[in-house]
């Protein structure tokens, strides 16, 4: 059995090599309600991380798995890196929820991986773009237990803007986001 | 036993404010993370996998063909799968407005390419071998000569980016990106001499087999 190859950081000169144009806008063929999810992404001392590669990959409206690409890139997948306020956005459909092969309900979800220089793996997590209330059967809801942990991984909608999702992520120290590994 | 680095490595000064503190969660991936980006035959073009044909004439540097191939820990070949790669010059420079290093430009490299997997898991790029270049990490800090990988897998749970060295570097002694892989993966990120898989009088050649996780193994201990 051949061993997985090492990790190792995607360093801060990525920026011309991997970003796309449009890459925050996530295609589907599909219709579904286009709603931004947006925040920023900080680091042990608060500050703003401005040299980080954001990724996301989700499922559809109905919550059917991105298969195939427009002819130009792939359905389902956004990749952006933050800017000089540590801010990323990404523009796509309103996910929906569904189910595992032991019949587990995922909640409304966007599957997240975060690159950056002093990163020598990637973080994973998933963000839940659906209150507490309703993310409670969700396995890593129920694999996080704690419901103060678990608000980290919640996008909260805008008060003013519904079509507006809110997530800043926390890598390390107070409110540090919860982070996944397979 | 992991070969993965761990995230809070204190000699590579950057992870001490980026590492998280709390132990990661450990989930089996969703059956969305079982899936992945597919990428489109046509989003990848032959000639990107040629980084030396980008300008109008050839770049400098040593001239090198890098071959291998993409396989699962099961060793089952990860087919038609998009595979980055980025690096400096042969200087040592990266065409990056945030790179710093008093070094030359080279008009005819952009150091970027791209390249889809083949039904067997193999790719080949041709390139010019990457320049060390300066840090400021430590005192005297220099970076090995070294490619930058992005791969996908088949699988979005696969999702790897990790870099490639060369052998018998002596800047990987004092690397703390490279020395922060646990000894038994170390060997795993250096690419072997592979002498016919060059050109004869033209290009160097290299090997380099890379190793993505399956796509859904279970958790451990779960
Ligand atoms: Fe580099």
């Amino acid at each position: 059995m051949p061993k997985p190859t090492p990790s190792q950081t995607v360093g801060p000169f990525f920026a011309r090599e991997l970003l796309w144009k449009d890459g925050g806008g996530v295609l589907f063929p599909g219709r579904g309600d286009r709603i931004t999810l947006t925040g920023r992404v900080f680091d042990g001392n608060g500050a703003p991380i401005y040299d980080a590669l954001f990724e996301t990959w989700q499922a559809d409206a109905v919550g059917k798995f991105p298969s195939g690409d427009d002819g130009s890139r792939p359905y389902g997948y956004g990749r952006v890196s933050t800017d000089s306020d540590g801010r990323y956005a990404v523009e796509t459909v309103m996910p929906g929820s569904f189910t595992g092969p032991g019949g587990e309900r995922y909640a409304p979800q966007i599957s997240v991986a975060i690159f950056a220089r002093g990163l020598l793996k990637g973080l994973r997590t998933r963000v839940f773009l659906a209150p507490l209330e309703l993310i409670k059967d969700d396995p890593l809801a129920r694999a996080i237990g704690d419901p103060d942990r678990l608000r980290t991984l919640i996008a909260a909608r805008d008060a003013g803007d519904p079509k507006i999702y809110r997530w800043d992520v926390r890598l390390r120290g107070a409110g540090e986001a919860v982070f996944i590994e397979f | 036993m992991d070969v993965h680095p761990p995230y809070l490595y204190p000699d590579y000064k950057s992870t001490r404010l980026r590492a998280p503190s709390e132990p990661l969660v450990r989930v089996a991936p969703s059956p969305l993370e079982a899936t992945g980006p597919v990428f489109p035959k046509h989003f990848v073009k032959d000639s990107e996998a040629d980084l030396t044909t980008w300008g109008r004439s050839a770049p400098l540097g040593e001239k090198m063909v890098l071959v291998g191939r993409l396989l699962d820990e099961d060793g089952r070949p990860v087919r038609r799968s998009l595979i980055e790669v980025w690096q400096a010059n042969a200087s040592g420079k990266y065409p990056h407005p945030v790179d710093d290093h008093e070094a030359p430009l080279d008009p005819n490299f952009l150091g970027k390419g791209q390249v889809l997997t083949d039904d067997e898991g193999r790719y080949r790029i041709v390139t010019v071998k990457p320049g060390a270049y300066p840090w400021q990490n430590h005192a005297f800090g220099w970076r090995p000569a070294h490619i930058h990988f992005s791969l996908f897998g088949n699988a979005y749970a696969q999702r790897l980016i990790t870099q490639m060295f060369f052998p018998g570097d002596p800047l990987l002694a004092i690397d703390p990106i490279f020395q922060s892989v646990p000894e038994a993966g170390r060997r795993l990120l250096i690419a072997d001499l592979d002498l016919e898989q060059g050109v004869e009088g033209v290009a160097l050649g290299y090997r380099w087999d890379m190793v993505v996780r399956g796509p859904r193994a279970t958790p451990m201990g779960v």
